[in-house]
Parts: structure tokens; sequence; C-alpha cells
């Protein structure tokens, strides 16, 4: 299993959950919260898939995250 | 910075107040086709950036170069931040002339299609208001 | 013991803004609007510290090119300001309009394979990457929509003359349109030249198009980094070039003016030859030569270990070759140097010669546009090749449902507007050259993954620092010589020949 943390200072909500459905039929996820962290993890049974998935699911949120304007951009929109 | 052979990956730790996070986001971004790249922040105004290279052997031959690349591209996009920042009148004024110099005016077909219909800003003194709507008889009031 | 220096005391109340560099025994100081003094070291010490004697002759010098600061009340200020305004204005002049040059790729196809090929040709079977005369037409439809009054459209390919049937379906159609439309319409190609025969030369010189080619020195060179079958490339090439300037000639037109272009690309088998290529030239006619280093695009990707090379022995090719040339020049033999006469003109003659790329911000999008076989359009030539390495981040529309305003106002364009403002660029900003160069967006993507790049690292960036340094240090040495053949290469004498008839 790996477990990815994307703070939440960092990385927007929307931006993980995003990646996470785009990737959704390549790995078994369990999504979860943290008090600074949005956590994914996911299961494969090869290990370099798992591998793969995380490090690109990773980018991608990473990649949705600065395109949505960055992590402080939905605190600006609530205001 | 540090480079972790067990788990193939270099990391590097900031200081916030010197790489704002705009800067981190650019410079992270650019490896996003080779490197799986991962950020987060270990404590109070540090944030830290690791890299995973996606193909190949992750040796120190090969971690070094990536924080090397890293740590330039951190100072050229910290820079390039400030610099905007100083510069943005001029940089807004040129790009709007160079830009609005190649379009050229619109055609009637491209007016025909524009919603004119949206607010396009506030009116408080009813500047924008025809005569008919801002001089209406109050018996014609819905 | 400390080993730290004291900072010395400077008034910094005199100076108006300026950037400098060092250059061999001289700093060369430059302002925003492109004016530039270079100066001993004990001179910019005094200027630098604010303590040039006022009625000296520095301080005269300084003031007259407008390094001084004023307080706005002197007599000569309003004209003063209103110069600087027109110098910036000069600079920018281009701003005001959008793209003239139109590249137009009329097919893939070549029959020549050269080593650091950019354009990622074709075999001459693939009939497939033969532009339509139905996507022809739209091309052209576009490109007729540019707010440029000047159009040139240029075509490339592969070899042009592959597909020399659309060349004259576009030239023909582009004309036709043209007399409603009133452009200044011009065109060019780049050619290998060895498809060349008196039919087709016959039609491009009625037509007035200009043609290009490449010459990569002598033979032995030539023909080892661009392959004929069967035949050699250069012979091809240098035949036609003398019947082309020939037929000029018997037309009337002044052969220093009117002449074949030739361009070299510079790779590693070049540089210990700077002697033989300028020769080469020479001995073809040319009077001019530009000393391209090879890019990262095409063919280039996979051959780069045998045809690139450090920057900084390009810069010692280009020393050398350029000394030849300009000692060529004192013999009375008029041969000038591109990338020089482009840098000068900005620095000397305070214009912009407009070349795309070397402008602030860059030609992509705004000043020119590249137009493939299948009618997709790019940002520039350089996007177009990287489309064909399997990177469209270029692509901004397709000739049949784009039109001319997204095209223009695509957000790509918009980002390489501003990628390619130097006054937006690490490095740039404090460069004294600040007011004379340019930037690629797409070399930075290419090879240093963003569009932003880092110039310290960035092999352009070398290749026009360097140019410019060999520049003012010719300029700093003051050899009458010299700096009349640099003022001959500002010279932009118009070639009204090759400007197509048009009736509105």
């Amino acid at each position: 299993m790996t477990v990815l943390r994307f703070h939440r200072s960092l990385y927007l909500g929307t931006a993980v959950d995003e990646a996470v459905k785009g990737f959704a039929t390549f790995a078994e996820f369990e999504l979860s919260e943290e008090p600074e962290h949005w956590v994914v993890k996911l299961t494969h049974a090869d290990v370099d898939r798992e591998r793969r998935v995380a490090g690109e699911l990773g980018n991608w949120a990473l990649g949705l995250s600065v395109q949505k304007g960055g992590a402080g951009s939905e605190a600006k929109a609530r205001a | 910075m540090a480079i972790d052979l067990a788990s193939g990956s270099a990391r590097v730790e900031l200081d916030e107040s010197l790489y704002p996070l705009e800067a981190v986001y650019g410079a992270a971004y650019i490896f996003i086709d080779r490197c799986y790249v991962l950020l987060d922040r270990p404590s109070a105004g540090r944030l830290r950036v690791t890299l995973s290279p996606k193909t190949g052997a992750a040796t120190e031959a090969v971690l070094r170069p990536l924080i090397g690349e890293l740590a330039n591209e951190l100072l050229s996009c910290a820079w390039r931040y400030e610099i905007t920042k100083a510069n943005k009148t001029v940089i807004e004024q040129i790009t709007t002339r160079a830009i609005a110099g190649a379009m050229g005016p619109p055609s009637l077909d491209e007016l025909e299609k524009f919603d004119f219909s949206s607010d396009a800003f506030e009116d408080p003194l009813g500047i924008a208001m025809s005569w008919e709507d801002k001089y209406k008889k109050k018996k014609d009031a819905p | 013991m400390s080993q730290l220096v004291p900072l010395r005391g400077r008034d910094t109340r005199s100076q108006a803004f300026f950037r400098f560099r060092h250059v061999g025994e001289k700093v060369v100081i430059t302002n925003m609007e492109g004016q530039f003094l270079l100066l001993s070291r004990p001179e910019f010490d005094l200027y630098a510290t604010g303590k040039v004697e006022a009625g000296s002759a520095l301080h005269g010098l300084l003031s007259e090119r407008n390094f001084l600061r004023s307080d706005g009340q002197g007599a000569g200020d309003a004209a003063r300001t209103a110069d600087t305004v027109s110098r910036l204005q000069s600079r920018k002049r281009f701003l005001h309009q959008g793209p003239n040059l139109h590249i137009v790729v009329v097919t893939l196809r070549c029959n020549e394979t050269c080593v650091y090929c950019h354009a990622s040709r074709a075999n001459m079977d693939a009939t497939h990457t033969d532009l339509t005369p139905a996507l022809a037409e739209q091309t052209v439809d576009k490109i007729l929509q540019s707010t440029s009054p000047d159009v040139t459209i240029e075509f490339q390919g592969g070899e042009p003359l592959v597909n020399f049937p659309v060349v004259k379906h576009i030239i023909e159609y582009a004309l036709e349109k043209n007399r409603t439309v009133g452009k200044k319409l011009e065109f060019t190609m780049v050619s290998n030249l060895s498809l060349m025969d008196e039919e087709k030369l016959a039609y491009l010189l009625q037509h007035k198009v200009q043609i290009c080619t490449s010459i990569d020195g002598p033979e032995h060179i030539h023909d080892k980094q661009r392959r004929l079958p069967g035949l050699s490339a250069h012979r091809a090439a240098t035949t036609w070039i003398k019947r082309i300037n020939d037929a000029y000639r018997e037309m009337g037109l002044d052969d220093t003016l009117y002449h074949v272009e030739a361009l070299l690309t510079t790779t590693a088998e070049t540089l210990p030859n700077w002697k033989a290529v300028v020769d080469t030239y020479v001995d073809l006619g040319c009077r001019a030569l530009f000393l391209r280093p090879v890019d990262p695009f095409g063919f280039a990707d996979k051959t780069g270990h045998r045809v690139e090379y450090p920057r900084m022995q390009y810069l010692e090719f280009y020393r050398q070759a350029v000394d030849y040339m300009l000692e060529l020049n004192r013999q009375g033999i008029q041969i000038l140097e591109r990338f020089a006469a482009i840098f000068l003109t900005k620095i000397l003659g305070g214009e912009d010669p407009n070349f795309l790329d070397i402008r602030n911000p860059c030609g992509a999008g705004i000043g020119q546009i590249a137009y493939n076989y299948d009618g997709k359009i790019f940002t520039c030539d350089e996007g177009r090749m990287l489309h064909e390495m399997g990177d469209s981040t270029f692509l901004i529309g397709e000739v049949g449902n784009t039109s001319y305003r997204d095209l223009m106002g695509h957000e790509t364009v918009r980002a390489l507007t501003i990628a390619s403002n130097l006054d937006a660029q690490p490095d740039c900003v404090n460069c004294a050259y600040n007011p004379y160069c340019g930037v690629c967006p797409v070399h930075n993507h290419k090879t240093q993954g963003s569009i932003f790049g880092r110039m310290r690292e960035s092999s352009l960036c070398a290749v026009h620092k360097g140019i410019q340094d060999y520049l003012f240090g010719k300029l700093g040495e003051g050899d009458p010589h010299v700096l009349e053949t640099f003022r001959r290469w500002t010279t932009v004498r118009d070639r009204s020949h090759f400007v197509q008839a048009c009736s509105t």
C-alpha cells in the first residue's frame, strides 16, 4: 500500500478528488482526511504499477492545483 | 537537501520566506514530465519538494543533478516572481498592445456573438443607463 | 582576520537608469531606450560613484546619451523626454501590428537527408504530407487577415519544390485575393535547389519569389551533412545559385541587392573550417552569411552527439569567421554577417529590424505564424517542428475552423508574449544587452522544460551574449575600418522588386 499525503495548504481538495477519479480504474483507493492533509491510500498487486499510479496521481493533483490557482484560491473563492 | 537512495528520491527543504509558494509551484511543475513530484509542509514556514525519477535507476549520480536543477529553477522562479510584481504594469501594457495590435478590431459577426448583457462594471451613478430606463414613468413600472 | 572588502560609498543622485557589463578592458553601459557608451574602467568608476565632474567631457557625453538624471526643469528636458519616448517607440514599433511572416509548409517530402534537419522531413513517397490546394486556399485566406500591412508568405518543407503545383496555386490565389485586400505582399522560398529547373525558375522569377538556400561550407562538408542520393547536394545548390544570380543581373537588377540568400547551419564539423566556409560564400558571390548554430529541433535531437558542441566553441568559431570577414571587407570584398547586422542595427541604428527570433517580445504568434501541410497552425516554425517531434504545446488552431482573432487571442500566444518579455526575465532584466536582445520560449521549453527557461543555462543566451560581447569589443577598439564596415552592415536597402503589385 502506498500512502500519499497532500498538504491542504499546497494542494486543492478538488484537485486531489479529480486526480483520484482519473485513476480510479487503475488501483484500489481509500480516501481520508487528517487535520493538515488529504490522505490517499492506494493498493495494487503489482508493486511497480502501484508506484507508477501513485506518482502520476501526485503529479496530476499538483498540476490541477496549479492550474486552478493554487491551494490558496479555494479560500479566496469562499471569502 | 537530501538524497534517499532507498526510496529513490531527492528532497529539498525550503524557507517559505525566501521561496514564495508560486515560485515553488513553478519550479516543481517543470519536473513532472520526468519525475514524480510531491510537495509537503514539514513545519510552519517550511516547504519540502520530493523528486523521484520516473524511469531508470535512481542513483546518486542521477539524483544529485536533479537537486541542483531544482535549486536553480527555484531561484529563477522566485526572482521572476519578484520581477513580475515590480514590472507588472509595463508587462501588462506591452502584452496588451501586442495582442490587441495582432488581433485588430472585431468583425460585425464577432460583435454579434458577444454577450453584452453581462454586467461588466458597477454603475452607482447610473451613467450607463439609457434615458428611457432612467426616466421611466411610474405608471409604466411593473 | 576578516576577508571582507569594505563597500565604497556611492552617490546615486546623478545617474539615470542604466545597466552595465564588462567587455574586455571597457565597460558598456546601456539605458532603457538602448543608447550606449563604452567607458574605461576609471570612467565607469566615476560614473557609478557619482563623481563625474560637471562640465567635463565625460559629463557631456553622459548627458547627451541620457545617462544622467535631471530635475525636469532644465532647458532641454522636454526635448530629451520626447527623444527618449521616440526611441522607445522606434524599438517597439512592431507591437501595433500582427504577424508579417507566414511560413507555409507545402510538404514534408524532401529529396535530401540533412543530419540536423529540424523540419523532420519525410521520404519522397510520403505524398500524404503534401498540402492540398483546398487547404492552401484556406491558409492564404487566413494569412491575408493579418493586421500587419506587410505580409510575407515563406514556402518551406521538406523541400517546397517537391510540391511545386501547390506553390504556384498559393502564389496565384494570394495575388488574386490581395487585389482587394491590399497588403504589401512578398513571397520567399527556402529550398535546397536540387529540384530546380529552367521552367520552375522562370515561374519564380516572373512571380518575384525571393529564393533562399543552405550552404554548409565547402563541398566535402556540405555533402557529408546534406545527402542527396547519387549526386552532390553542394554542386546542385551552387549551380543554381549562380544561375539565379545571373538571371537577376540579366533582368537589370542590382546584384549587390538582389541575389540568392544562403544560410549556414554550424555543426561540429564546421567549427574548425571557419575560413573555408567564408571563402565558399565569397566565391559564390554571396554578400551575406548567417552563422547559425545548430538548434535542438527535429533530427538534431537524435544526431546531437554528432553535430552538437559547447557554445564556447561556437563563439570561438564565430569570432574567427567574423574577424576574417572584417579583414575581407578591408580588402574591398563586401560580405556581411547576418547575426551581427541584426544586433548592430539595434545598437547603432536604434531601429528594430524585426528579426522575430531576437525580439522583445518574440514573434511567436504576434510576428510569425507557421501553417503545416495538414492545416494545423502553430505559433512559430519552432513550435511546428516540436509538433513533428510529438509535442503539440504550440498548436493554436486549424485553418478551417479557427478564426484569425482566436489565433491571436490564444492563451498560448499570450503566454509566449509574456514569457519572452525581457522585463519579466531573471538575468535579462539586469543585462546590459536587454535593449537589443530576445529569447525563444519554444527553445526554452525544449531544452529546459518551461517557456521561461533559465538564461544562465541557455545555449541561446550564451550565443546572443557572446556575439554582442564580440561586437561591443570591436566597437571599443575603435578601428575606423571596422566601424565603417559595421555601419554599412546596418544599412537596410529597400528591395522593392520583390513587393507584389496589387490594385485595390
